[in-house]
């Protein structure tokens, strides 16, 4: 369990970035939600304690991360940034992949078979010894999430992992998340995309001006006026709503609500 | 964190037209090295403090937070000279003054830049012949360091979510630490670079031979009288160390 309690950042003395935060959660995909600026990657990365509380605690799995290193946190809390170039350095993806265990002092057998895993999750077996900046935006994004799982971390933050994707790399992504939540794994999800919200979070927390505007169901996410919060509500769950069908989650369920599919 | 050392005020020496202003500096710098009488270099330290605080309105505080750093330097050069010239109350004496010369060359010039946004002194620079392509290049320049730096900070907490630490192991180690970060911040930047001479090229940079500048300076009554000030000053300076022998104590 990641619990955040009474969470409060404030960046070199002036401004207020969270303002009295709580939040618990486990094994679940979260979507964490809000306009810019609203401290969605404040709160984001307190949670593998690249920064402190000004005022609070976040307590990782009974670890306080205020009294233990961003490297001790990674084995548990994985981050996959927004722009996958920012970690890429080495000539090739397995290298590339092998970094994160390496660090946690892995022995050499465990590494490679860990690269092999977590490249067989994202689809990108046979990458082996192709350079990281050679890849497409969909692959890079890929593997930037391969790089994160080989560490094994129980929960994952991923900051817009489909920013910028076409509509099959943002499938992929997207499978490969359902699959990750399948095997245990918590996941974060920040995003501006609110299809993506629709289809994959069971949660739904929006932040805003730094507090928690909203914690709860997905379906009762888009009952609230999201327009207060400069947010707007997918197109199908308005055409849904219109035709009286009420809470769809894809394409796929409205056809089916439609009675459309046989 | 701090990008620029320009502060905003309304006095004399920030109306003055950067062109007088760079000047005036560079015959203050040739000044201070023309002298080393350690009483003469302490009151010409005073008359820039004086100047930037009664003219530019810039805090003492202020002007002590730019020479801080500088300090360690200056008390090096200082103690340094003892063990040269002998008797060492007199090298102590010479020491006061280059060290006391090493802070005023240095507060003259951050004081132009204190008192002078940045646009303003490369278009002076470029006002005097520095080509416009130069003057382009240092505002770009400028203009970045902020990103890089934040750029930085990204990709050191990107690494350091994959179990970098930075501060692990003794001095060789430390230094492979970096290259993780150094890496994409090179590639990162270097496709900054391309993306933004793409930018420039396709709003036609280079096109004209002649530029003419959207904000412009030009010399007011103002800015010649205290450009013949210091030209006066300077060539008294002069006249003083050569014809008269005043200020410079010969040592070997």
């Amino acid at each position: 369990m990641i619990k955040v309690r009474n969470l409060w950042h404030i960046y070199e003395g002036k401004k207020e970035a969270l303002r009295g935060v709580n939040l618990t959660f486990g094994n679940e995909i979260i979507a964490l939600v809000g306009p810019n600026g609203s401290g969605k990657t404040t709160l984001a990365k307190h949670l593998n304690g690249l920064l402190k509380p000004t005022k609070g605690e976040v307590i990782v799995d009974g670890m306080d991360t205020r009294k233990h290193s961003v490297a001790e946190l990674a084995r548990i809390v994985g981050y996959v940034f927004q722009n996958p170039e920012h970690m890429f350095f080495e000539e090739n993806v397995f290298k590339e992949v092998a970094f994160g265990p390496r660090n946690l002092g892995l022995s050499e057998r465990e590494v490679e078979e860990r690269v092999e895993w977590a490249l067989r999750q994202v689809n990108l077996e046979g990458y082996e010894d192709r350079s990281p900046y050679s890849l497409s935006g969909g692959e890079k994004q890929r593997l930037a999430i391969a790089c994160i799982l080989a560490m094994k971390p129980k929960y994952i933050i991923l900051d817009e992992p489909t920013t910028g994707l076409d509509e099959k790399n943002t499938e992929r992504v997207k499978e490969v998340i359902r699959k990750l939540y399948k095997e245990g794994h918590g996941i974060l999800l920040i995003t501006h995309e609110m299809e993506l919200v629709l289809e994959l979070a069971e949660r739904v927390v929006l932040l805003y001006r730094g507090k928690k505007a909203f914690d709860g169901d997905v379906e009762e996410f888009f009952g609230l006026d999201l327009r207060e919060y400069d947010l707007d509500r997918p197109r199908l769950l308005t055409i849904s709503k219109e035709a009286g069908l009420g809470f769809v989650r894809s394409v796929e369920e409205f056809l089916n609500a439609l009675g459309m599919r046989t | 964190m701090m990008y620029t050392l320009y502060l905003e005020r309304n006095s004399l020496l920030h109306r003055l037209d950067p062109r007088v202003k760079i000047i005036g500096s560079f015959f203050g710098v040739v000044v201070l090295i023309l002298f080393n009488s350690p009483v003469l270099l302490a009151s010409l330290f005073l008359l820039i403090v004086l100047t930037l605080v009664i003219l530019g309105k810039i805090t003492l505080k202020e002007v002590f937070k730019v020479l801080k750093p500088l300090i360690p330097i200056s008390v090096i050069a200082m103690i340094i000279w003892p063990f040269i010239l002998k008797p060492w109350y007199f090298g102590l004496f010479i020491g006061f003054g280059y060290g006391i010369r090493l802070l005023s060359v240095a507060l003259l010039t951050l004081g132009l830049i204190m008192t002078t946004p940045q646009r303003d002194l490369i278009l002076g620079f470029i006002k005097m012949g520095m080509p416009y392509e130069i003057g382009l290049t240092l505002t770009i320049a400028l203009r970045y360091i902020p990103t890089l730096y934040m750029l930085t900070q990204t990709i050191m907490d990107a690494q350091k979510s994959r179990g970098l630490e930075l501060e692990r192991g003794n001095f060789i180690q430390k230094a492979k630490n970096t290259i993780p970060v150094l890496i994409p911040l090179i590639i990162a930047s270097i496709k900054t670079a391309h993306e933004l001479s793409i930018a420039l090229e396709s709003r036609a940079f280079g096109a004209s031979k002649r530029r003419t500048f959207l904000h412009n300076i030009k010399m007011e009554m103002k800015d010649y009288i205290v450009l013949g000030i210091s030209l006066a000053s300077f060539l008294f300076a002069v006249y003083m160390r050569y014809f008269l022998g005043i200020g410079y104590i010969k040592l070997f």
